[in-house]
This record gives C-alpha cells, sequence and structure tokens, in this order.
C-alpha cells in the first residue's frame, strides 16, 4: 500500500511545511532524515492524518486521507510517537489493546477477536514477560517497543514511526531496526521512519527522504542518495562516505 | 499467574463495589430517630411491592421509611456514585488527577443555575434545566479561558477557581435580592445535604443521574483511549474532540442533576477515583464502575453518620469539603513531584 503526497502544505506550531510531490513505495522502509526542526516529524504527523493540511492531498491506496472517517484512517495508516507520557498507567496489554481501537465503535469494548489481535502481538515480538507489568515501570526501550506493539495491534498496512531509536542504547536500536526490516519483508508493511542518526540509515532503510527547512532536499533509493555531498548539503556539516564490508559507512 | 490472579481480586472488587451499596441501602432505611428492624424494613417493602396488608402501610414506620427514607438514600446513593463517576471520567479525559468537578467550575455554575431557577421561576419548575445549562457554561469558560496555557494542570486549576469566584457572586447576589423565605432554602440547600429529598425532585434527577451514569460507564473504553495525548488519540481512530466534549457534557449532567436537588457537596470526584485507581489500577472499564459503588456507598455511609451522631441536621456538604481538602492539598504535594 503506497503513499501519495501532492502539492502538500502544513503548518504546525508556527512551521510550515511544503512538498510539492513525494511517492513513498510499498512494501518497503522509508527513512526521513533532516536537521533538527527540519519538517520530519511535521510530515509524519500529516501523513498519519493526526494534523490536517492547510493545502494539498495525502492519497492512501488511492483514497485521500483527510477524507476518511477517523476509524477508517486508522485501519489504514497507525502512528508510532517518540514518547509516550501517560498520565495513566496502564498494564501494557492494554495499552496494547488500545491499538483496536479504531474497530469499535464509541460505545464498545474490545471484543475476543481484538484481545487475539493483540495477544498475537504480543507473542509475534515475544512480550509475554511485560503483558502484566504496567507501562510506567517500562525501561524506554521497553516502551519504545510496547508503542509499536500497539502500532500492529492496529493492523494497518502503513506504520510511521517517530525517530523510533532516538536515546536508546545500541541492543535496543538493533532490535527496533531489525524488526521494521522484518515488518517490511515478512509482513509487508509500509515503514516510513524520521531517523536522528544517520549512520543507521543504510542498514534500516530502502528509501531515504531528506527533509530540510520544510522543504524536501532530495529523494530516491538509499543506495544512489547516500552521498557525502547530500548529506554534506543536508547537515550543513562536511562528511565522508566510505565503504567496508559491503556496507556504506559515515565519518564526521 | 499474577495476571489471573489479579483479575480475580479485581472482579471480586467489583462484585462488592455493586453489592456493599445495597446492602447498606437497607441498613440505612433502619437507622435515624425512630430505629426500625432490619426485618420490619423488609417486610414494609415486600408489602409495598405485592401490595400487602393496608395497616402496614399505613403505619408510621411505612410513611418515614417510604416518604422520607428512601428518598433521602437513594439520592445520597445517586450522588456518590455521580460525582465519582463524573471525577473518574474528567480526570482521565483531562490527564489531570486534580481535576473534578469542583475544580472545573461545575459545582458552582450548577449551583447558580439551579438556585436562580428557585429564585426567578417557582419551584415547580425542574431546577436541573438551569442547573445544567450553567454548569455547562462554567466548564466551557474556564477551559477557553485556560486553552493555549503553557502548564494546563495550573491553568485549569487557577480559571477554575475565578470561575468558581465569578459564580459565588452571582450566587450572593441572587440571596441579596431573594426574599427572606427563599434565602433561609437557599442558604441550607447550598451547604449541601440530602435531607430535603423528596419523591418530585428525584423523578427529575434520578432519570437524568442514571441515564448518563449508564453512557458514561459505557465510555469506559473510549476514555482510557482519550487519556492519551490528542495525536495519539486521533491516530488510533477517536474523533477526539467530539468524543471528549461527550464525556464532558454527561459529566455535567450527572453532576447538575445531583447540585440541583442536593446542593454543593465537593470532593467527592476527587477522592472516591483516587482510592479507586489505587486499587483496581488505571483502566476505566473497572475505575468507574467500581467507583460508583464505591462513591455511593461512601456518601450513604456519611448521610448515615450525620442522621446517626449529630442531633440536628450537619451539611454533608461541609464534612465531604472538611475531608476532601486536605486530601487534595496531599495530592498537589505529590503532584509537584510527579506531574508537570
Amino acid at each position: 500500500m503506497q503513499i501519495r503526497v501532492e502539492r502538500l502544505r502544513v503548518r504546525y506550531e508556527n512551521f510550515e511545511l511544503g512538498v510539492d510531490s513525494l511517492d513513498f513505495p510499498a512494501n518497503r522502509v522509508s527513512a526521513l532524515v533532516g536537521p533538527n526542526g527540519a519538517g520530519k516529524s511535521t510530515l509524519l504527523k500529516a501523513l498519519s492524518g493526526v494534523i490536517k493540511p492547510v493545502a494539498g492531498s495525502i492519497f492512501v491506496d488511492g483514497q485521500e486521507l483527510a477524507r476518511l472517517r477517523g476509524s477508517d484512517r486508522a485501519r489504514l495508516v497507525s502512528y508510532v510517537p517518540q514518547e509516550h507520557s501517560a498520565a495513566l498507567n496502564f498494564r501494557v496489554f492494554d495499552f496494547i489493546l488500545m491499538g483496536r481501537s479504531g474497530y469499535l465503535d464509541i460505545f464498545s469494548s474490545p471484543t475476543r477477536a481484538d484481545y487475539q489481535k493483540a495477544e498475537e502481538v504480543v507473542s509475534y515480538l515475544g512480550l509475554e514477560a511485560l503483558a502484566g507489568r504496567r507501562c510506567q515501570e517500562l525501561s524506554s526501550g521497553e516502551r519504545r517497543i510496547v508503542l509499536i506493539a500497539r502500532a500492529l495491534a492496529q493492523d494497518s498496512k502503513i506504520i510511521l514511526l517517530d525517530e523510533p531509536t532516538t536515546f536508546l542504547d545500541l541492543k535496543h536500536e538493533m532490535e527496533i531496526i531489525n524488526l521494521l526490516r522484518k515488518l517490511a519483508e515478512d509482513r509487508g508493511k509500509t515503514i516510513i521512519t524520521s531517523v536522528h542518526s544517520i549512520d543507521l540509515i543504510p542498514r534500516l532503510a530502502d528509501f531515504l527522504f531528506m527533509i530540510k527547512n520544510g522543504r524536501i532536499l532530495a529523494a530516491g533509493p538509499t543506495i544512489e542518495i547516500f552521498q557525502a555531498e547530500l548529506l554534506g548539503t543536508l547537515f550543513d556539516y562536511p562528511l565522508r562516505v566510505v565503504e567496508a564490508g559491503g556496507r556504506q559507512l559515515i565519518l564526521r | 499467574m499474577t495476571g489471573s490472579k489479579s483479575k480475580n481480586k479485581n472482579r471480586a472488587i467489583l462484585y462488592i463495589a455493586i453489592l456493599f451499596p445495597l446492602l447498606l441501602l437497607f441498613v440505612s432505611l433502619c437507622l435515624g430517630t425512630l430505629r426500625v428492624s432490619l426485618r420490619e424494613v423488609l417486610e414494609i417493602l415486600l408489602a409495598r411491592i405485592s401490595g400487602g396488608p393496608a395497616d402496614l402501610l399505613t403505619s408510621p414506620a411505612a410513611n418515614i421509611i417510604f416518604n422520607i427514607r428512601l428518598p433521602r438514600v437513594l439520592l445520597a446513593l445517586l450522588a456518590g456514585a455521580a460525582f465519582s463517576v463524573s471525577g473518574a471520567s474528567l480526570q482521565s479525559i483531562f490527564r489531570n488527577p486534580l481535576v473534578n468537578e469542583y475544580i472545573l467550575g461545575v459545582s458552582f455554575g450548577a449551583g447558580f443555575g439551579a438556585a436562580a431557577s428557585m429564585v426567578l421561576f417557582s419551584r415547580n419548575f425542574p431546577p436541573q434545566i438551569l442547573a445544567f445549562a450553567c454548569g455547562l457554561l462554567a466548564v466551557v469558560l474556564v477551559l477557553a479561558i485556560s486553552e493555549g496555557a503553557r502548564n494546563t494542570l495550573v491553568a485549569v486549576l487557577l480559571t477554575g477557581i475565578i470561575v468558581s469566584a465569578l459564580f459565588q457572586a452571582l450566587l450572593s447576589t441572587l440571596e441579596f435580592i431573594a426574599s427572606p423565605y427563599a434565602l433561609q432554602a437557599l442558604f441550607f440547600w447550598l451547604l449541601g445535604s440530602f435531607s430535603q429529598a423528596t419523591w418530585p425532585d428525584l423523578a427529575w434527577s434520578a432519570p437524568l443521574i442514571l441515564a448518563g451514569l449508564v453512557f458514561l460507564l459505557k465510555l469506559g473504553w473510549r476514555i482510557n483511549v482519550l487519556s492519551l495525548s490528542d495525536d495519539e488519540a486521533r491516530s488510533l481512530g477517536l474523533a477526539v474532540k467530539r468524543e471528549r466534549i461527550l464525556v464532558i457534557c454527561l459529566a455535567t449532567l450527572i453532576t447538575s442533576a445531583v447540585v440541583a436537588i442536593a446542593g454543593i457537596i465537593g470532593w467527592v470526584g476527587l477522592i472516591v477515583p483516587h482510592a479507586v485507581r489505587g486499587l483496581v489500577g488505571s483502566d476505566n472499564r473497572l475505575v468507574l464502575p467500581v467507583s460508583a459503588g464505591l462513591g455511593a456507598s461512601l456518601m450513604l455511609l456519611a448521610d448515615d453518620l450525620i442522621r446517626t451522631l449529630f442531633p440536628y441536621e450537619f451539611p454533608v456538604g461541609i464534612l465531604t469539603s472538611l475531608v476532601g481538602i486536605p486530601f487534595f492539598l496531599y495530592l498537589i504535594r505529590r503532584a509537584r513531584t510527579s506531574w508537570s
């Protein structure tokens, strides 16, 4: 399932993002990269339908996102925020179950089928040990996985993530990278994620979208555009890309 | 497994929360200046239902139980359930443990509305209507003024105080222009008491409260999701603004329906949900019904205490404030460290 963006203009907290035209390919991992405040999160929020564009359109499989009902949208696109700060301390399983809300009408609670779906996600991600605990007891790495689990319970073809690995230690970072690849390759999910550390991109993303000052600087397959010159322009800092072990590495 | 153990524990708490107020209802009917045994109470109730012996039904005890105690006891139960469920719902959707109908200005808004109705119209006009309208106006004012503030938690508290003060001033104006006779009634009603409960009052308020409670309980899962950030709730498919307004309207409705006949009884909606979350966790599918049961029981117990311990009618609203305010201060102290 692919996402297409046309002449999009989004305003969010005194910030304006303008994108002429973009295509995010289906069943692949796409990474959004750029300096802080470039507009990555704003673009993700627009793609998820959380904020409405001022002008232009976002099409998901030919359907215009802004015209969909909330629940229909939630079945197509899920959104994993960077952090979750909860007022209430839910049980991890109930938290994951919230991913099913788009399938429920306003006065109903999750059904047996919803519970089954959430249990399936828990066992797919191996979260059995966490499921009975409370969200506020989790480490930040565990919390990120649980947020992804909720998106998987949502069962949408497209998953958007806002810097899912920031502040994580190496092991958890790699766990999430591998999980995102697996979701695209084995489960046919379309993954679009913003990435803070560019070192991860060659391992993670099939496609790369460089954003600077609310505009797209470059977009294309990672192999083609992961270049020192473009990255240097993107971050206003000279960088070198070298190859080692068949993989591209950044030198700063 | 700890999971199923806690599930069983929660189920047990839920059953107790449902059964305890019922039990308390029968016991409370026995209490008062005229002692009636539980057996007699049950006989009278049964006779009433089955159309039993006329001499039993016309006895002084039957008269007291039906016309004085039963409406009072039912009103106390409904009030406790309404304040607690509305408090728990509002705390969740505002993501703020300090919020309740008192803080949001609903109590004084509804109080002013009901008082205005009593002074301006005849007593036959249901005060619930103006109470609800003014209660809603108060919340809308609080939300509109505090919107966009950097620290919403503090902003809502401060605005709530200001809006409550406004409606208190309006209330004072009413008291000033009211006739001495109306003034006395107004004064005692405002302090918060179930002693004046009558069947005609309940006939208006009880259906509103029960309907509001049913809808809020059915919204339990939604209220869980609404307690997440707006962005998250929206991405999970909720129409956040509309659903939040629905919860606020229902919470205001049940609170106003109580205030219209029992006056201002604060702080129950703060204490009960907090205790319940400590017992059963945060899931509102459980928190709301348990709060309803526990709130109803506590309110009735408080009223029973007043009826039996004090030689005169001490307003229950004063009692709940004397207990609630120190508890509120304790929560504020904790909030300073754990909420921002």
